[in-house]
């Protein structure tokens, strides 16, 4: 006769209340994200994804997307905080287990492209000859390569270098770079040393070079916890409000918690077009379930130009895109 | 029990991790983004050698590779091996320089990337440096034991004939540790070409190391493993040449 344990009665006399719910909320959720200056950060430090998700988060730090879609297929990661279009796209062409379940902004000009003010560029033809680094695998990679092709530019013409922004700093702080395609804060401290910004955001989002930066969840997680989807988009919704209407102290929070001035924090979150949860659920953006937005179509075209690029073998039809866009959570989260 | 012959269990073994990776591949057991089957490997290696990789060829890929190899293992086995006979033969620059030489030898060449980038820079000097940074220890090392293990009576001989100190360096010492400088040689040369990777992570656009770690990023794993078996034959076929050399050089070493 198997012996009745402790821990076994326990199990029994809780299963019951188990039942009454449909999905328990999970032990934890490994959440993995970016330090930057968003009002993303406000829900991570004043817990409101933990209270959102209803349980404690194992808050990890990546380099990049690339790295989050990794840790997507081993399992480590349930949720991608703020990960950006360009690996999502190669994520969902490579049939890796993951959705898109929110956005958090339309990138725009938060992140372009910045000249050595002494480097004398002044048209896309000035850049011939000169070193441009970025981040490899980044959106800003991404808009780069797409800045050199709509220019009729090769990586022959322009040397295109792989660094992590805090060795663009270093690099720039040197005179080794010409140019950098970088986010911030790399790119507002490279302007201050020097740099001059060069507009290319306008047009290469019109050419289909347009970026974004979405949440994205582990199809396991998504299934299993939907309640703690739908808690966490509450919590960025939350903070989304707050700095629509508070700026002033949603900037010094976010400030804390990206360790920059509150002055910077507000300047760098003026760049970015944060969109509001409702207006994700729109024809722009995710859509609706069962009539995905025209999102789509932007990881559509950013998967292709990776297949052109080798850095994915192939890319599926646009459906298999517009399926891995779930905006059931975004629904129930402004229902 | 009869013994088997070395190259029998070789192939065997070859053949049973070959059959393995076809069998695990061929039936969808795995999927090729973590481990591609031989077909996506031959689509993958043709792919790199008819267009290239990322703008350049894969010739020039591993050009760029073999030149950063070429340069930091012969300057830093050149100098290591003139340090290493200055201090077999000097106990007091032996006693000055082997603390240096000790401290660098185990110390992973990652751990001071950093510092290369900041001092020199993002450019070919800082890869270069910490290749031969990383065959400096070695070859110093293996020269200096190998003046220290010259049997002294051999040297007292030369002297009582009436050698000059240049004439017992250059007719007694220097032969006499030619085949453990050139055992150093291909040690060091092993970990110059392991440390390889390591320097191509450093403001990378070319070279084969960085074509893996790039072509890792999204998982394009055909690519990274063409790249793997680039650098490990390569690895290899270098080591042979070596092994070459030295059975030509030292052809008395170990009779």
């Amino acid at each position: 006769m198997p012996q009745l344990t402790r821990r076994s009665a326990l199990a029994a006399a809780t299963l019951p209340l188990f039942a009454f719910r449909a999905h328990a909320a999970p032990a934890k959720a490994n959440v993995g994200f970016f330090t930057e200056a968003k009002p993303t950060m406000i829900a991570k430090g004043q817990g409101w994804f933990a209270e959102g998700v209803g349980a404690p988060i194992t808050w990890t730090e990546y380099g990049s997307g690339a790295e989050i879609n990794t840790a997507m297929v081993g399992g480590s990661c349930d949720i991608g905080l703020a990960t950006g279009s360009v690996a999502t796209a190669a994520g969902i062409a490579q049939g890796l287990p993951f959705q898109v379940v929110g956005l958090v902004d339309n990138i725009g000009p938060a992140e372009e492209m910045t000249v050595r003010t002494a480097a004398n560029i002044r048209t896309p033809a000035d850049f011939k000859g000169k070193k441009v680094a970025t981040p490899f695998g980044s959106t800003s990679h991404f808009r780069l390569l797409g800045f050199l092709k709509t220019n009729g530019l090769t990586q022959r013409d322009v040397t295109v270098l792989d660094m992590k922004p805090a060795a663009i700093q270093a690099a720039w702080s040197k005179g080794e770079i010409d140019a950098a395609y970088v986010w911030a804060p790399a790119k507002s401290k490279i302007i201050e040393a020097g740099g001059t910004p060069f507009t290319t955001w306008d047009k290469l989002d019109k050419a289909g070079y347009a970026i974004a930066d979405v949440i994205i969840v582990h199809n396991d997680f998504a299934k299993s916890h939907p309640d703690s989807v739908v808690g966490f988009l509450k919590a960025y919704g939350r903070a989304l409000a707050m700095w629509r209407g508070s700026p002033e102290e949603a900037a010094k929070l976010v400030a804390q918690q990206a360790g920059v001035t509150p002055e910077t924090a507000m300047a760098e979150m003026k760049a970015y077009d944060f969109v509001d949860l409702a207006a994700q659920t729109g024809e722009a953006w995710l859509g609706t379930p069962g009539k995905p937005g025209r999102f789509a179509e932007v990881l559509k075209g950013t998967a292709d130009f990776l297949v052109e690029q080798r850095s994915i073998r192939s890319a599926p039809a646009v459906g298999a895109f517009g399926s891995a866009l779930n905006s059931s959570f975004l629904q129930k989260a402004v229902a | 029990m009869r013994r088997v012959p070395g190259f029998l269990v070789t192939a065997l073994s070859v053949a049973l991790v070959l059959g393995a990776w076809v069998f695990v591949t061929t039936n969808g057991l795995v999927r090729d983004l973590f481990l591609p089957g031989p077909r996506d490997l031959w689509l993958g290696f043709s792919e790199l050698m008819e267009d290239g990789y990322k703008g350049r060829t894969m010739a020039e890929h591993l050009g760029m590779s073999l030149l950063r190899v070429g340069a930091g293992f012969l300057t830093g086995a050149l100098a290591g091996t003139v340090l290493g006979l200055a201090m077999g033969t000097s106990r007091r620059l032996d006693a000055a320089a082997a603390p240096f030489v000790e401290f660098l030898r185990p110390l992973p060449q990652l751990a001071y990337l950093v510092l290369l980038i900041v001092w020199l820079g993002i450019g070919e000097a800082s890869k270069i440096t910490m290749l031969f940074l990383a065959a400096l220890p070695v070859a110093a090392i293996a020269a200096r034991d190998g003046v220290r293990n010259i049997p002294p009576e051999r040297l007292r001989m030369a002297q009582s004939l009436g050698a000059s100190r240049g004439q017992v360096f250059w007719h007694v010492v220097a032969p006499s540790a030619l085949p453990e400088i050139l055992t150093g040689a291909r040690l060091a040369l092993g970990i110059v070409y392991g440390t390889l990777i390591a320097s191509e992570i450093i403001a990378g656009s070319n070279g084969i190391g960085w074509m893996i770690l790039d072509a890792g990023r999204f998982l394009r794993s055909d690519y990274a493993f063409v790249g793997i078996l680039v650098i490990g034959l390569t690895g290899i076929l270098i080591d042979r040449l070596l092994l070459l050399l030295e059975r030509r050089v030292v052809h008395w070493a170990g009779r």
